[in-house]
């Protein structure tokens, strides 16, 4: 038997009803320690980006406080900025537009890495050729580069920053895809399929798709830590959008100023580190829940 | 064969043609241009002066006459020579691509070493204590912000520890390669090289991690298990050299996430690489310069891709590349 | 006997240092490499085709000109021994030492002065600094004479080393475009008294000491090494460290306060007079409601400069209530101020037409700013957002993602307000003129790009252009002064606390009036 070109395996026989391979992965991921916490992590600061500016109804670009307060003092809990706003008002908000790019940029990355990825892997031949061409294409850009040409193009916004970020990152999801539509297309239960007259249409997405989603679940949570840090280092390099409040804009704003007031560059930086590390935990987690076979393994 | 290798030749060539296009679009569209940028470094600027430079550069003439020009420039080439600074292009790469090149390499052989063996280990036992502290370290490298990792680095050793210096390649007025001088230099790139290596590390490791443990699970293992080879025998001989294979893959596709991470590690340092002269580029539009580096860039990936198939053929020969 | 030497060669070098115009008080100690760093990264090092702080740098530690100055305003011999301006104002003959050499051994002669001066004439981003200037006639070896078309005060100025190097017309005069001389970067040859060892484009210039420099027993140093990185705080870092010695052109307030509180750094603002850095606020008068002087006004007093002092300078900068520096010989003190004053700024509104609606808004606006320089810039236009709500004036700020981008948007005159930072160079002609004048509204920017037109003001610059007497040309530039703050086409907010940090090693600080853009000839380290 070839080894597996992907990096999960499936098994052989013919595939359970994705429900009842659900139930079961759910149950190994929640017996997973550090899954567990990972998402522990990513509720508790879902529940403080979406609700505390609830709580809080502050403005983070306000000035709240004297110039560079360190942290614990009367006005900023977090220390304050070089202009006096409020580190701890910043990070409450600023998460929603990281977050908000973030998942923006990956579910368009994945979007468009997942079509031409599975159109490649499930038709070969020619579709194949033309559209692994054009994710070379993109592949060879690299791709901060691309990102930083296309937001000094269309002036910094959290739109154009996320369409950035999911237009220069998608050519993984796209081989990963491919990877998987290659190997799965040759099995049993779809040639079965076709020998009944099923369409491509129908096969792709209710045959096929629901087998490859696994390891596409656990690359999209991947691509949503990613675009984050892109966010983040956008957002340093100076071309974020700076009307709007985001962890990257933090870091970038109190860059020149790490000596003094180094809290306001660590703490969002925290906050990223965090968030992208709980994304991470469910990803590694999620992938040792769909591999059943390997745990069997002790 | 060597029909086979002047297709993919003839095929890279257009495709880095197609990429600078692009590019050269994409920079050409972007809102001002180079004679804002020698206006801004002058302190301002003359109507004369200023027609002059349009003319020089080329900036009054239509976009594809443009373009069309800089092709065929390059073809021959000639990368130009930089609106910034007026030197040759190629000059300005090649005094940069060895520091860029050495900050890379480092970063990535440190990772795939490190990264490659703890993911190793922790796949013999997939969910036991070492494989779990050992997906934890490795997601915090790979969680931090590349730039945030380099900044708290700079601090600690900054005020804290001085041991290491935290920006430049070399000490100020440092020059030539006696052995004084090479130590210099590693001595500035123990903390970039780290920086960088950091973030790719759980890369590695959990690819290397997920791959073995793949192979260790398919059949020729378990055969080779029943001829009674020993367990590292089987998990170092067979299991690793098909784990390698999606790892050899991750290496080439991660090339330019490293150099996007080799953008902001060069900032943050101040490490005078690509990186660095490039986002420059993009704030100065110097656009030759911009289109000189990426044009580098993409041949370096290609290239990377094409080591990779190779190597993929090499471990494997039952892969067939499409 | 080295006691008795030593002795001797004390004294030499206290009379030396009694000559030289920068005087330092302890006797200088030969030697040593002073390295400086810079946050600007100089296209190349020929500052007669190239102006700006970054190419100064260099350049005038690589090329001499005829004059240099001091603290005061007052020129000194340099390449020109002496010199003699006529009655009439429209020649100046200059007198050219006979011991100076460039870099590659050949005399230093009034061909090379009077090619130099052409040059720059034509190719020097500044057109006012030579524009009379007719010719440049050389009746002997050492002798220059500058023919110009009418009487041109600012000739003395523009005759200073960051404005004038004096070029080799055996290396530039060979008929190539200056602006695109290979001689820019590579091999440059000039007077000075440093020469080039090697300049690694957006890195470091390594410059070495010049044996044949025409001041005898000068420079001191012998290599000065320009370390360039963008980021001021590293910079800082290398300061303390001891990798560097100097840093000139600091103004951010977060370093300057912790060089302050350092006692191992030396801070001065000494050293700026010349270039005069103002910070300011720009409208476009050519677009509603900016063409009306009770909006502009109105917005004026409602700008609180202490707090743009206090807050976002950290005290370190100055307020400026004029286009020119005060500092500068022909500034006033009497111009119209604008004292902070919400209630007055909301009648002028009222008056002007502009009445709160529903939701206490008057007006939407928007304010550009420079990328970059976060403190005289973004700070500003956010400071500027939360102050103007308080007269009923939504300004939002606009981003630009970097300096090109900015540079259009006002260059082509498509902008509501924005700040500026905008150098005075010396004298009012060469960087004060082309801000006023109604002859100078195009598009590019640091131009006239307000679209201010004052036939008055026209007047009064062009005739103080050509006044010889300094008292009545401080006269016409102080009516000049008043009429451009009462019509207020500029909100002046400050003067850039530029500041020099030097280690205590450093002797011999640069602190005439161009700073560290002059000759290092009499720093040492101790």
């Amino acid at each position: 038997m070839r080894p597996a070109a992907s990096t999960q395996s499936t098994p052989r026989r013919a595939p359970a009803r994705p429900a009842g391979q659900t139930r079961e992965a759910l149950r190994v991921f929640l017996r997973n320690p550090a899954a567990v916490i990972g998402l522990v992590m990513l509720i508790a600061i879902l529940a403080v980006t979406i609700f505390g500016p609830m709580v809080m109804s502050a403005d983070p670009f306000e000035i709240a406080a004297a110039p560079m307060e360190p942290p614990g003092s009367e006005y900023a809990l977090l220390g304050s900025d070089y202009l006096g706003r409020d580190v701890l008002t910043g990070i409450v908000y600023g998460g929603r537009a990281t977050l908000t790019v973030g998942l923006v940029a990956a579910v368009l990355s994945v979007l468009i890495g997942v079509t031409v990825g599975a159109l490649a892997g499930y038709y070969g031949g020619w579709v194949d050729e033309v559209l692994m061409r054009i994710t070379e294409f993109f592949q060879v850009m690299p791709t901060l580069l691309l990102a930083m040409v296309l937001v000094t193009l269309f002036s910094p916004s959290l739109a154009t920053i996320s369409i950035a970020i999911g237009v220069a990152s998608w050519t993984s999801n796209a081989r990963l895809a491919r990877a998987e539509f290659l190997r799965l297309r040759q099995r049993e239960y779809v040639l079965a399929e076709r020998v009944i007259g099923a369409g491509h249409g129908r096969i792709i997405w209710k045959v096929i798709l629901p087998n490859a989603i696994a390891p596409l679940i656990v690359s999209a949570t991947l691509v949503i830590g990613t675009a984050i840090l892109f966010e983040a280092g956008l957002s340093f390099l100076g071309l974020g959008d700076p009307n709007i409040m985001s962890w990257g804009l933090i870091i970038g704003n109190n860059r020149p100023y790490i000596l003094t007031a180094w809290w306001a560059v660590t703490l969002p930086g925290v906050a990223i580190f965090l968030t992208v590390l709980a994304v991470s935990l469910i990803g590694d987690g999620l992938n040792d829940a769909f591999n059943p076979k390997l745990r069997g393994r002790e | 064969m060597w029909v086979y290798l002047l297709r993919r030749l003839a095929y890279a060539v257009v495709l880095l043609l197609a990429v600078v296009s692009l590019n050269f679009l994409l920079i050409h569209i972007s809102p001002g241009d180079p004679v804002e940028t020698i206006a801004g470094s002058m302190g301002g600027l003359s109507e004369e002066l200023r027609a002059q430079l349009r003319t020089q550069y080329g900036l009054d003439k239509p976009f594809l006459v443009q373009l069309g020009v800089y092709l065929v420039q390059v073809l021959h080439g000639n990368l130009g020579h930089s609106y910034y600074f007026n030197l040759p292009v190629s000059d300005l790469i090649l005094q940069r691509v060895p520091a860029t090149l050495l900050l890379v390499i480092t970063s990535v052989v440190f990772a795939f070493l490190i990264g490659t063996l703890l993911g190793t280990l922790s796949a013999r036992k997939p969910n036991g204590p070492l494989s779990q502290t050992i997906t934890v370290i490795a997601s915090v490298g790979y969680s931090a912000p590349v730039f945030w990792t380099g900044i708290v680095l700079i601090i600690l050793f900054a005020s804290i520890l001085p041991i290491f210096p935290v920006s430049d390649m070399r000490s100020p007025g440092a020059e030539g390669w006696g052995l004084a001088s090479i130590l210099d230099v590693f001595n500035h790139l123990v903390l970039p090289a780290f920086t960088l290596a950091f973030v790719q590390l759980a890369q590695y490791s959990r690819l290397a991690r997920a791959s073995v443990m793949d192979a260790l699970a398919s059949d020729y293992i378990r055969t080779a298990r029943a001829k009674g080879l020993s367990e590292r025998r089987v998990l170092y001989k067979h299991a690793l050299r098909n784990g390698i294979l999606p790892v050899l893959t991750m290496l080439g596709m991660q090339f330019g996430n490293v150099l996007a991470g080799a953008i902001l590690v060069e900032t943050v340092f101040n490490w005078p690489g690509l990186g660095r002269l490039a986002f420059d580029s993009v704030l100065r539009r110097d656009y030759p310069t911009l289109l000189g580096i990426l044009l580098f860039s993409s041949m370096l990936v290609i290239i990377m891709n094409q080591l990779t198939d190779l190597a993929y053929r090499l471990v494997d020969p039952r892969i067939k590349t499409s | 006997m080295p006691g008795f030497k030593r002795v001797c060669i004390a004294a030499l070098a206290c009379a030396l240092a009694a000559a030289a115009p920068a005087g330092a008080a302890d006797a200088p100690r030969r030697g040593g490499t002073l390295v400086m760093g810079s946050t600007e990264s100089p296209r190349h090092l020929n500052g007669a085709v190239q102006s700006g702080t970054a190419t100064a740098l260099p350049s005038t530690q690589l090329f001499a000109s005829p004059l240099r100055y001091d603290a005061d305003w007052k020129p000194h011999p340099y390449l020109a021994e002496s010199w003699e301006m006529s009655q009439d104002g429209k020649s100046l003959t200059l007198h050219l030492r006979k011991n100076a050499v460039f870099h590659d051994g050949k005399p230093v002669t009034s061909e090379d002065v009077a090619f130099s001066i052409m040059a720059i004439k034509k190719n020097h981003p500044f057109q006012t600094m030579f524009a009379p200037v007719e010719k440049v006639e050389t009746p002997d070896q050492y002798t220059a004479v500058i023919r110009m078309s009418h009487a041109h005060p600012a000739i003395l100025l523009a005759l200073s080393p960051a404005l004038c190097p004096i070029l080799p017309k055996h290396v530039y005069g060979d008929g190539q475009d200056l602006k695109d001389h290979p001689r820019n970067s590579r091999d440059v040859v000039g007077s000075g008294p440093f020469k080039l060892k090697s300049f690694t484009p957006g890195q470091e210039i390594v410059l070495e000491r010049f044996d044949k420099y025409f001041i005898p027993d000068e420079p001191y140093l012998d290599r000065i090494v320009i370390k360039i990185n963008p980021d001021a705080t590293t910079l800082m870092l290398g300061l303390e460290r001891g990798d560097l010695q100097l840093i000139p052109l600091i103004s951010e307030p977060t370093l300057l306060r912790r060089a302050q509180a350092d006692k191992n750094l030396v801070m001065t603002d000494r050293g700026y007079e010349g270039i005069g850095a103002l910070s300011w606020l720009a409208f476009n008068t050519a677009r509603k409601p900016f063409d009306d002087v009770r909006v502009r006004q109105a917005i004026a007093h409602a700008i609180d400069k202490n707090f743009i002092v206090k807050a976002l300078n950290a005290g370190f900068a100055k307020p400026s209530n004029g286009p020119i520096i005060d500092s500068s010989p022909l500034a006033t003190p009497d111009v119209k101020k604008y004292p902070l004053d919400l209630e007055k700024a909301g009648q002028l509104l009222d008056e002007a037409g502009f009445k709160k609606n529903g939701d206490g808004v008057r007006m939407k606006i928007t304010v550009d700013y420079m990328p970059g320089s976060d403190v005289q810039g973004k700070n500003v236009a956010e400071y500027l957002r939360s102050q103007l709500k308080k007269i009923g004036i939504d300004a939002q700020g606009r981003a630009s993602a970097d300096f090109p981008t900015w540079a259009k948007r006002i260059a082509s005159h498509d902008f509501d307000m924005t700040t500026d930072i905008v150098f005075n160079w010396g004298d009012p002609v060469i960087g004060v003129h082309r801000t006023y004048l109604s002859s100078n509204i195009r598009d590019i920017i640091w131009t006239n790009t307000q679209s201010y037109s004052n036939p008055k003001v026209d007047e009064l610059l062009d005739k103080a252009a050509q006044e010889n007497d300094p008292a009545r040309r401080k006269a016409l530039y102080a009516e000049f002064e008043r009429i451009v703050t009462t019509d207020a086409p500029i909100v002046y907010l400050t003067v850039i606390p530029y500041h020099t940090l030097a280690s205590r090693k450093v002797g011999g600080l640069p602190v005439s009036i161009w700073g560290a853009m002059s000759p290092l000839d009499t720093t040492y380290l101790k």
